[in-house]
């Protein structure tokens, strides 16, 4: 498993910004609900180091949200370590909790003041939140609420930022900016990892790929070819004769994603090269 | 960590469970001191007010830490560091909230409910029985709470019996293995209660310390 090395792709400053956070660890990453129940996570063994992106994919129920609760430290394991972890942490659930009894500002001035003092206006205006600044949060759209959720993560300057699904229910603007604000974080030293379906960090440079797999945590090398470690899934055709061959156009910019969610579902999924296509 | 017990403080009055509290407290004050109590019966009463209220700061107490959703309660303990502050940040809020009513219930009593004036042993001892009734309320209501009983029928039942297996154990010789809540009312109906008060603060602030303490330990596992 490896990580990308960005320092030099940073200013003075920048890297000084860099190396106040250290290298996170995950060694022997075991997780399970109960007793006796199978490992939902099991021996997961990675690195993250200051400046990191992670796209974490897999299938549904396969982990990937427990995976992040342990690394932004909210669950425990159930046996190894998760060492390293940065003391300011952003979390964004999957869906953003709206049951709750606040207009955004006020919801956004609470978590303020819980971090701190940290500032939230500059984050609301920048994924277009500021119009809604006196609408309560029951009120809101799935979209316009994790939003919010976005906000309340990126106000503290996060050394380690964890996102659930953050492109779901987005608008196509706040869709185009997030990974630039993944970008920047990650460019003053903070950690990103982000369980993706969508497919929308495939523009963060240096990107590393994790995916979730039968409790499995396997590292995609860059390329996004699938890893040999693979277990054959279910869904997979066991005959040649068994495949048909389908035909499906994608936009560019989403092929990646596409590709690896096929490859996820245990598809042998490949791009058409250009005679192909003619 | 303040700030975060004020946002949580904060949800619940919004939320308008706080009323779900106060108007049962409210019904307990009436019920206790609505004849005043005579003279000579003064311990007795503030006793009585301060034991009755028990099951409804425990309401409270589950209400206020279970106003936030479970996800608002991961987002409150990466924005506060970690878990351990988003737990003594709830139970703080917590505590301050039956606090309040607690002090409610005493005010009214001492202002409205009694004949006479008590003696300052008296009230100093009606303080000490409504503070241990707060402990006792926010870690019933704790242990009661969605992070450790997720059902709502169980939650109210297990709430229920805790407060019922303090008065039924109060009344046995093994009083010591609970909050002993009836000794208190008996101690003080038989004028010995500010003779006993300090064995039975200790009793009681142990198991309330416990009780707080196992509610702390649980919630490592149940964020």
């Amino acid at each position: 498993m490896g990580s990308i090395s960005i320092v030099g792709f940073f200013s003075p400053t920048m890297r000084a910004a860099l190396y106040r956070y250290s290298t996170m660890w995950l060694t022997e990453v075991s997780f399970r609900y109960r007793r006796r129940d199978r490992y939902v996570i099991e021996a997961a063994e990675a690195h993250l180091s200051p400046g990191d992106v992670v796209e974490l994919t897999g299938p549904n129920g396969a982990g990937k949200s427990t995976l992040l609760r342990l690394l932004a430290g909210l669950t425990r394991p159930t046996s190894g370590a998760v060492t390293g972890r940065p003391a300011i942490v952003g979390y964004v659930p999957d869906r953003f909790p709206t049951g709750q009894s606040f207009t955004v500002a006020g919801y956004l001035r609470h978590m303020a003041r819980v971090r701190g003092g940290a500032r939230w206006e500059p984050w609301a205006e920048r994924v277009g939140l500021d119009g809604f600044a006196g609408v309560r949060l029951g009120e809101l759209s799935k979209g316009t609420a994790h939003k919010v959720g976005l906000v309340q993560a990126l106000m503290a300057e996060p050394g380690l930022l964890v996102l659930d699904e953050p492109f779901a229910g987005l608008d196509r603007d706040t869709r185009d900016a997030l990974p630039d604000i993944v970008t920047e974080v990650a460019a003053r030293g903070g950690i990103v990892v982000a369980s993706d379906h969508q497919g929308g960090m495939g523009a963060v440079d240096g990107l590393r790929l994790w995916s979730l797999r039968s409790a499995r945590l396997v590292e995609h090398p860059p390329s996004s070819s699938p890893p040999s470690s693979f277990p054959p899934s279910p869904a997979e055709p066991k005959a040649a004769e068994d495949l048909v061959a389908v035909e499906v156009s994608v936009p560019a910019r989403d092929l990646d994603g596409f590709l690896r969610r096929m490859r996820d579902d245990g598809y042998p999924a490949r791009a058409l090269t250009g005679e192909e296509t003619t | 960590m303040i700030a975060l017990a004020v946002f949580r403080v904060a949800a619940y009055v919004r939320s308008h469970r706080a009323y779900q509290a106060l108007l049962p407290i409210l019904f307990v004050i009436a019920i206790v001191y609505a004849s005043r109590a005579p003279r000579g019966s003064e311990a007795a009463a503030l006793t009585d007010s301060a034991v009755l209220i028990i099951p409804f700061l425990a309401w409270a107490a589950r209400g206020l830490l279970d106003t936030e959703p479970d996800e608002q309660r991961a987002i409150s303990a990466t924005g506060v560091g970690g878990g351990g502050r988003e737990v003594t940040a709830g139970l703080l809020a917590a505590l301050v909230t039956c606090a309040a009513f607690a002090a409610l219930t005493l005010g009214c009593g001492l202002a409205l409910g009694l004949s006479a004036t008590p003696s300052r042993e008296v009230v100093i001892a009606a303080v000490v029985l409504h503070a241990l009734a707060v402990l006792a309320g926010v870690a019933l209501g704790a242990l009661t709470s969605r992070p450790i009983v997720p059902s709502p029928a169980y939650s109210i039942m297990a709430l229920v019996a805790g407060f019922l297996a303090m008065l039924l154990l109060g009344v046995t010789p093994a009083y010591w293995l609970t909050v002993p809540v009836t000794a208190w009312m008996k101690a003080a109906g038989a004028g010995r209660l500010v003779a006993e008060l300090p064995e039975l603060t200790v009793i009681s602030l142990v198991w309330c310390l416990v009780a707080l303490g196992a509610y702390a330990w649980l919630r490592r596992g149940r964020p």
